[in-house]
């Protein structure tokens, strides 16, 4: 008699309280046995159909357990749960009379897909959870399959399956809305994909399915949501190969974030987009230095100009009297370093007003700097230091003593005793 | 090699470790030998997470800078793009492909993108037909860059101009991802603080991200006890103020560039024996600076008037070592005195190199226009004469000082008067633009988008009462031996640090009023932690803060976080993150705009 039938034996005996287990069980550990008959109780209960029978043989395998030490528990741990999960699947009204063996063979994800494509969910999912699958793999596998199904069900409205999916799938981690919206879509159903993609918390994984829904304006401010301003970018990009100009404007003008990051773009790629952006806006004032910015790349002092005064009506629209003002003094400082420049080759053109008194002064034309210092109202401090400095730079110290008792120094005088005096700072 | 960063009470090195095994793991994908095209930009952060030496190991042979053109010949198999994501760059690769020596053997092109990848940018080298090209386009997540044992930054430079003039966000987006980085190698923040409009939506952002990984939870034990956001714009005034610490100075006159400072070479001059001092170096002196060297550690964050009498203490500690030899008889004593020679010899060439930064600094900071200067900002300040012409500023304009000077002055006028009359703000544009330029009209209409510059509208002028509730100005500041923040300016208690001080104690319920007066609105949030990572606080064991600055942070604004970490009651440890490190100069430079003039 093999061993665990002797330990069958044994236990029925100790079921009955009968001197009789005591001795079969001697007999065993005589052989020193009593391992394999526990191992072999447990091997046959696997492959036993009839429940009475499994329990029977685990119980002696449990009750040969007793009389070892170190005995790994492994084996009947294992064989108990999958009892369990076997005798659930050949209920009549499942019907899967599996054998340990194919059981074994198939493997348990593979019974789960089986178990999922006959729709038996709710014992797909005690499975996973009796057999602590971890989630991705189980619960959430399961989950999403059964969402994929149940957004078909044509008889449900699209607010009721909506409601349904997300009551059972909540927060599960692994299961992405965006996939099951995906599938609501495939199967017609544009409405309850859109009530789906609602409960995706990635509002980046929301993006391509609007987009390929066509929900553009919604795939835009789920983008914007999201944060990622890349993702924002690339709808932005879609919309406008999509849409007409108009509309297209229209639909940013109502996303001031993915309006400010076109603009940027435009900066960079398409200036005269941008310019019909602020045009679109009333927004004179950048406008006005879109003018501004333009106007140094002109190559000819006439276009240059022209921007400028561009630049002047943007700036009055804003009501910008100090932009205005400033604009139309640099026109003007143009003009007066064009005529200079022609007429006595100074090179004064793009300098600033100060550099150009400055020029003209170390040039000797100090009429000429006197003149701008007079019609650009020059502080007069400012003024000083710079014809001080000049005249003192070429020793011109008669000249430098007339221009000081010319009139009282605004920026006063300094007394220095010693001679040689290399400068008067 | 890089030891300072476990030195603190967070240990940064994990975060270098990871970034570091990312790469390994990126340059073992394209086997075979490789040479790597920098986007120059990139290289100076990257130089902080590996040398040339870990890129060696993994077959990397040549390296070049990206350019138009064909690419140097270079006998490898991989042509690797390490590459921030814009048009322009991709525009450049693009040329460089199409240049390619077709009569050569094809060579494998990969593409990097630092931080992240871009849809944008692959659809454009799409649209310019080169995305074929690439066998491997991947991202390298390099959000946070570990500068120090208590310090990271993104070195994000345009962070500032983005949020505040261009309303562009993408470097909030990378922030908050970046501290879902750090949450997943420190654990979950519980406690998030914050102040202004775009730390609010970086708090947004990573609550919402939380959310999107809910099921992944977190097990790890929470290092930080709390996260401190802080828009720039919150605090305009302190960037804008000349840093007063030795850092701080080092910066501002001559600039940390990713830990790395280059000085004059004079200075530095190996004197050697029978040898004139003919031939100086013309090369610029590289010094890096982090905490790793034990004497800048010590004297980075003093004021700098007290820097001239910790250099003596040391030398006067290095010269005593130095002497004991004569004190070492036996064998055994002389062993033992070699043995530290190695560690001496280096705390003298620190020495040496510090003695010799701090003389080039005095020169300046003993200076009478350094002087006039920092007279200046005080007076603004404390809130004199802050709503007239200041006759300074007027005269440096007209000595034609660098534009920069005076555009942190007029700023710094401005914010501490909340604005000038209009009459003023006009009169100093005039001057400007008169003097440096009508080009700087751009410029000065940025400062005011960024609030820099503005016409004082109706409301009162409420900088006094934010400077007297917060005490900002500290009489007698010690600068010796401070006992208030207030010594990092010699007087002037950085904003931004008042704020994070008065978080941790008394709580900002104490200052509403001047809350509200400040730009963006105050919160705070709480992060769940999964049961069981509920620290069990030691009795008297600080808790931890990580203070992030958006928009940058400068060096004198950290020596004071510094500062308020040593204190023995404060009871709290300040690690400093931020978009960018920076000074006025740097700052104010990020927000210019200078169109070049086509007219030859």
């Amino acid at each position: 008699m093999a061993p665990g039938a002797l330990l069958l034996e044994a236990h029925r005996e100790y079921e009955k309280s009968s001197q009789k287990a005591d001795e079969y069980l001697r007999e065993i550990k005589e052989q020193n046995v009593l391992g394999d008959a526990v191992r072999q109780c447990v091997e046959a209960a696997a492959h036993e159909y009839d429940p009475d029978t499994q329990k029977a043989l685990m119980r002696a395998a449990s009750f040969g357990k007793c009389f070892l030490t170190e005995f790994s528990p492994d084996q009947f741990v294992t064989t108990c749960r999958e009892l369990r999960v076997l005798n659930a699947v050949r209920e009549s009204s499942v019907g899967m009379p599996l054998t340990h063996t194919q059981f074994k063979q198939m493997t348990l994800q593979v019974l789960i897909d089986r178990l999922v494509y006959r729709q038996f969910y709710p014992l797909a999912i005690e499975v996973c959870r009796y057999l602590k699958i971890p989630d991705y793999q189980g619960v959430s596998r399961v989950l999403k399959h059964w969402a994929s199904c149940k957004v078909q069900q044509k008889d449900l409205t699209d607010e009721a399956i909506a409601r349904a999916v997300c009551a059972k799938v909540g927060d599960s981690p692994g299961v992405s809305y965006s996939d099951v919206a995906a599938k609501a879509y495939e199967c017609g159903r544009p409405e309850l994909a859109i009530k789906l993609l609602d409960f995706e918390a990635r509002s980046g994984e929301q993006v391509p399915l609007l987009l390929k829904m066509k929900r553009s304006q919604l795939a835009l401010s789920k983008a914007v949501e999201s944060g990622d301003t890349d993702l924002v970018y690339t709808v932005v990009t879609y919309l406008k190969n999509e849409m007409n100009r108009g509309d297209f404007f229209m639909t940013l003008r109502n996303q001031p974030v993915a309006l400010s990051l076109y603009r940027q773009f435009c900066k960079l790629q398409e200036p005269q987009t941008l310019k019909d952006l602020f045009n679109q806006d009333d927004d004179h004032q950048e406008l006005g230095n879109f003018y501004v910015t333009s106007s140094y790349r002109d190559k000819r002092l006439e276009g240059r100009l022209a921007q400028l005064q561009s630049a002047v009506d943007e700036y009055n629209k804003a009501k910008n009297d100090f932009a205005v003002k400033a604009t139309e003094e640099e026109m003007r400082l143009l003009r007066f370093q064009r005529k200079l420049d022609d007429e006595k080759g100074a090179g004064l053109l793009g300098l600033s007003l100060q550099a150009t008194m400055e020029a003209l002064m170390s040039l000797g034309l100090h009429k000429q700097a006197e003149q701008l210092y007079r019609d650009f109202r020059v502080p007069d401090k400012r003024y000083w230091w710079l014809k001080l400095k000049s005249l003192a730079e070429k020793e011109q110290w008669e000249e430098l003593e007339k221009f000081s008792k010319s009139k009282k120094s605004p920026i006063g005088y300094l007394v220095r005793e010693a001679p040689p005096l290399n400068s008067p700072l | 090699m890089a030891a300072h960063l476990s030195y603190g009470r967070v240990n940064l090195n994990i975060l270098r470790e990871a970034a570091r095994k990312e790469l390994r793991e990126f340059l073992d994908k394209c086997a075979g030998s490789k040479a790597i095209v920098w986007d120059e930009y990139l290289t100076g952060p990257f130089g902080l997470i590996a040398q040339y030496s870990l890129l060696k190991e993994h077959e990397v042979e040549k390296m070049f800078t990206l350019k138009s053109g064909r690419l140097p010949s270079a006998d490898v198999k991989n042509i690797i793009f390490f590459i921030r994501p814009r048009l322009e760059l991709m525009d450049i690769i693009a040329d460089n492909i199409f240049s390619e020596d077709k009569l050569h053997p094809a060579r494998d092109f990969h593409i990097l993108f630092v931080p992240r990848r871009s849809m944008l940018c692959e659809q454009r080298l799409k649209e310019q037909g080169v995305l074929g090209s690439f066998v491997n386009i991947d991202e390298y997540i390099l959000d946070l860059i570990p500068f120090d044992g208590d310090l990271l930054s993104m070195e994000y430079e345009s962070a500032f101009r983005e949020c505040y003039l261009e309303n562009d966000q993408t470097s909030l987006y990378h922030t908050a991802k970046g501290l879902m980085t750090l949450q997943a190698l420190y654990g979950t923040i519980p406690q998030i603080f914050g102040k202004g409009d775009c730390a609010r939506h970086v708090a947004n952002m990573m609550l919402r991200m939380k959310r999107e990984f809910a099921g992944t939870q977190n097990q790890i034990l929470p290092v930080f006890d709390t996260l401190l956001l802080l828009d720039r714009n919150v605090d305009l005034l302190t960037p804008l103020a000349t840093q007063l610490t030795y850092e701080g100075l080092i910066d501002e006159i001559y600039g940390i560039n990713n830990g790395y400072v280059k000085l004059p070479p004079e200075k530095f001059a190996q004197k050697k024996q029978g040898e004139g001092s003919k031939d100086l170096p013309t090369e610029p002196k590289k010094l890096q600076l982090n905490s790793a060297e034990e004497l800048y550690a010590e004297i980075r964050d003093k004021n700098f008037n007290a820097v001239g009498a910790a250099l003596s203490k040391k030398a006067k500690i290095i010269s005593a070592a130095f002497e004991e030899r004569h004190n070492a008889k036996t064998v055994g004593e002389i062993k033992q005195f070699v043995s530290q020679l190695p560690h001496m010899q280096a705390a003298r060439s620190s020495l040496a190199n510090h003695t010799s930064v701090a003389e080039l600094i005095k020169d300046i900071t003993t200076s009478e226009a350094f002087f006039d200067n920092l007279t200046v900002e005080q007076e603004f300040m404390t809130g004199v004469d802050t709503d007239k012409v200041n006759t300074y500023v007027e005269d440096c304009i007209a000595q034609k000082d660098p534009l920069i000077k005076i555009l942190r002055l007029v700023s710094m006028q401005s914010v501490c008067n909340n604005g000038l009359k209009p009459k003023v703000l006009d009169y100093y544009k005039r001057e400007i633009l008169q003097t440096y330029g009508y080009e700087h009209i751009l410029t000065l209409n940025n400062l005011e988008k960024a609030g820099l510059l503005k016409p004082q509208t109706g409301s009162r002028n409420n900088y006094p009462t934010i400077r007297k509730t917060l005490k900002l100005w500290m009489e007698d500041a010690n600068e010796q031996n401070p006992n208030d923040i207030s010594y990092v300016y010699s007087g002037y208690a950085p904003l931004s640090i008042r704020l994070t001080q008065v978080l941790a104690r008394p709580g900002w319920r104490s200052i509403e009023e001047v809350l509200k007066m400040l730009p963006g609105p105050h919160f705070e949030e709480r992060q769940q932690l999964p049961s069981g990572l509920h620290k069990k606080r030691q009795q008297g064991e600080n808790r931890t803060t990580l203070v992030f600055f958006l928009g940058g942070v400068t060096y004198a604004e950290i020596a004071a976080l510094r500062f308020l970490s040593q204190m023995e009651d404060s009871g709290m440890e300040y690690i400093i993150a931020t978009t960018k490190l920076i000074n006025g100069t740097t700052w104010i430079k990020s927000l210019m705009d200078r169109p070049e003039s086509q007219i030859p």
